[in-house]
């Protein structure tokens, strides 16, 4: 579980000027919940992603992982509670273009020293041929489609069978058709896994997809928007 | 996957970054190469070019001291001309031990009668040497007989013939000294003898016959008796005996050994320079590609990568272009060296010669740890500044 308590985060734009991403926010994120968090862009929905990730720390207030506070935690053991239990959807292009398909999808277990990474590309193999990329391994990102390459995001984050998968926009720059088909992709996960899932999205038509889902306007969390369908 | 192929496959990405530091990393082994063989190499050529001299003082004919200095070094052949009986006054100096008169000669310039044009030829007297004989008795356990030389390093005999012309008159190669980079690996000992006999021969069968003026000898090879200072005898000898000049052996070659100096703070300060520019380069060339990654660095930071292992990918980005870059630049340092040494010997007016390999081991290992080292620290910086930075705000730029 992933509880925010009272959490406010600012950013500095200059030496005098800073610029409020998120305030206040009080909110828990369940087990096995598919949350999907909308609102338009500079909400906070980005902000609070990694926020709930210990991506970055918050100006006031604490972000609660399993009952543990990030900022207690020190680099390495933030890492690796990223690396084993969390894994990452962006927005934006985020495969390492030097690396094909396959190393790009077995690269989270490079990370961490203490796990065998033989199995890395095993399991890699099996998550790219269970998202129909199998016989892309050797492919580069720029050889992939768009809806490839975020499939391909997909099989990475789930390398580590981690509890929960935090994505960002992870269908902005999909057409309608790729769009649904990966939404439908998070859904099956969700189902088959019972996988923790948040979605941020400015696309209210996605909410349909989530078993929760909240509303966020200038870094709040609209009041009783926490939703159980 | 593991931290370097990783680093590797960076390196393979990002073909701008890895280009120029590469150049950097190449420039900074090369020079520093560059300098520790020159370097070195001129004084290893100067210490063995005294060895090879074997006296602790060369008496030369007043004013040739320069000519004979730059014969003995460079190989340009010289005639200076002293009385013998200079000869036996030295050999009266006070603590002097042994004296042996040399001549020095030279071959004629492209001239049918000589194999090699402008070769200085040294002969010296087999009954008072102790120079070459101590040589020749260890290295082929005998002595020069008439008609017989010996020769530097760089001396040969030209294919298809058996001997060496000199003057009309046929020498044989007996042996080859050990290369010192020196103009004595261009020139031959003999005897006076068989200088003599050349001279009687050239007057019938070369362009221009060989003159050795009678009664007259180049240099005096001079050696002090043990525990004296070699320093006062020759201020005796230069105090005693008018129209020569003394030379110490530590003190031959003083305006090479000055141009060496001048060359040495030269390229030192090339080399710094370098250096300094080399690090503010690369810094500059990382920070722009780490900024430009930075999004990528987040990314893995998100993935479960700590601050450590960032820095680290970084750094050994570095350190493999630097290693890259460092061998290849002793690699084409060591091969422009051997293949130009005598370009860079006319151009330098500095001789010497390529170091051993133990020592061409160290200064290629020395190159190396320069160039890695300005790589590193120059990469240092932005590669800790970045992996240090909040994933989250990498990510959104």
């Amino acid at each position: 579980m992933i509880v925010f308590e009272n959490v406010t985060k600012a950013y500095p734009v200059d030496k005098k000027n800073r610029v409020i991403a998120l305030q206040e926010v009080n909110l828990e994120i369940p087990h096995g919940a598919f949350l999907v968090i909308t609102g338009r862009s500079g909400s906070g929905k980005t902000t609070l992603l990694n926020l709930a990730a210990g991506l970055t720390r918050p100006t006031a207030g604490r972000v609660l992982f399993e009952d543990v506070d990030w900022r207690s935690l020190p680099d390495h053991r933030q890492s690796l509670l990223r690396n084993h239990k969390i894994g990452f959807v962006f927005q934006f292009p985020s495969l390492l273009p030097s690396l094909t398909a396959l190393e790009n999808v077995a690269l989270p277990r490079i990370f961490d020293q203490g796990r065998a990474r033989q199995g890395a590309y095993e399991r890699a193999r099996g998550l790219l041929r269970s998202l129909a990329l199998g016989d892309k391994l050797g492919a580069y990102p720029r050889q992939l489609s768009v809806g490839q390459q975020q499939r391909l995001v997909i099989a990475r984050a789930l390398l580590n069978e981690p509890e929960i998968l935090l994505a960002d926009e992870p269908t902005s720059d999909l057409d309608e058709q790729t769009e649904s088909e990966i939404m439908e992709l998070f859904r099956q996960l969700h189902a088959n896994t019972g996988i923790t899932i948040v979605l941020v999205t400015h696309s209210t038509q996605l909410i349909r997809y989530g078993t929760h889902s909240i509303k966020m306007a200038d870094g709040r969390v609209l009041p009783c928007s926490l939703l159980e369908k | 996957m593991s931290l370097i192929r990783l680093a590797l496959r960076n390196i393979a990405g990002n073909t701008f970054r890895s280009f120029v530091v590469l150049l950097c990393a190449l420039l900074i082994s090369g020079m520093a190469l560059t300098t520790g063989m020159i370097l070195f190499g001129a004084d290893n050529s100067l210490r063995l070019a005294m060895d090879r001299l074997g006296a602790d003082i060369i008496v030369v004919p007043e004013g040739a001291a320069d000519r004979v200095e730059s014969a003995l070094l460079m190989g340009r052949p010289t005639q200076s001309w002293m009385p013998a009986s200079v000869v036996d006054r030295v050999a009266a100096a006070m603590d002097v031990q042994a004296v042996s008169p040399q001549l020095y000669l030279a071959t004629l310039s492209n001239a049918s009668c000589c194999t090699v044009s402008d070769m200085f030829l040294i002969a010296y007297d087999p009954r008072t040497d102790f120079v070459v004989t101590p040589w020749l008795e260890k290295t082929i356990g005998g002595v020069l007989r008439l008609g017989e030389v010996i020769g530097g390093a760089d001396v040969f005999v030209p294919a298809g013939e058996e001997g060496i012309k000199l003057y009309g008159y046929h020498v044989a190669l007996k042996a080859k000294m050990e290369p010192t980079g020196t103009g004595l690996d261009r020139s031959l000992f003999l005897t006076i003898e068989t200088a003599q006999e050349m001279a009687r021969v050239s007057r019938i069968k070369a362009e221009k016959p060989l003159e050795i003026p009678q009664n007259s000898v180049s240099a005096v090879m001079v050696k002090v008796r043990p525990g004296c200072n070699p320093r006062a005898v020759a201020l005796n000898i230069l105090v005693h005996i008018s129209g020569v000049t003394p030379i110490l052996s530590p003190d031959m070659f003083q305006s090479q050994r000055k141009e060496l100096t001048a060359l040495r703070n030269g390229v030192v300060m090339a080399l710094i320079i370098t250096l300094v520019f080399s690090v503010l380069l690369i810094g500059l060339v990382f920070s722009m590609a780490a900024n430009e990654r930075r999004r990528e660095l987040g990314v893995l930071r998100a993935l479960g990568a700590t601050r450590s292992f960032v820095f680290q990918v970084l750094l050994s980005e570095a350190g493999l272009l630097a290693m890259y870059g460092g061998v290849a630049g002793a690699a084409l340092t060591i091969l422009a060296v051997v293949l130009f040494r005598k370009l860079i010997i006319a151009t330098l007016g500095i001789p010497f010669l390529v170091p051993a390999l133990p020592m061409l081991a160290a200064l290629i290992l020395g190159g190396l740890a320069c160039s890695l080292l300005t790589v590193m620290l120059a990469a240092m910086l932005p590669a800790y500044r970045i992996s240090h930075e909040d994933p989250s705000i990498a990510m959104r730029e």
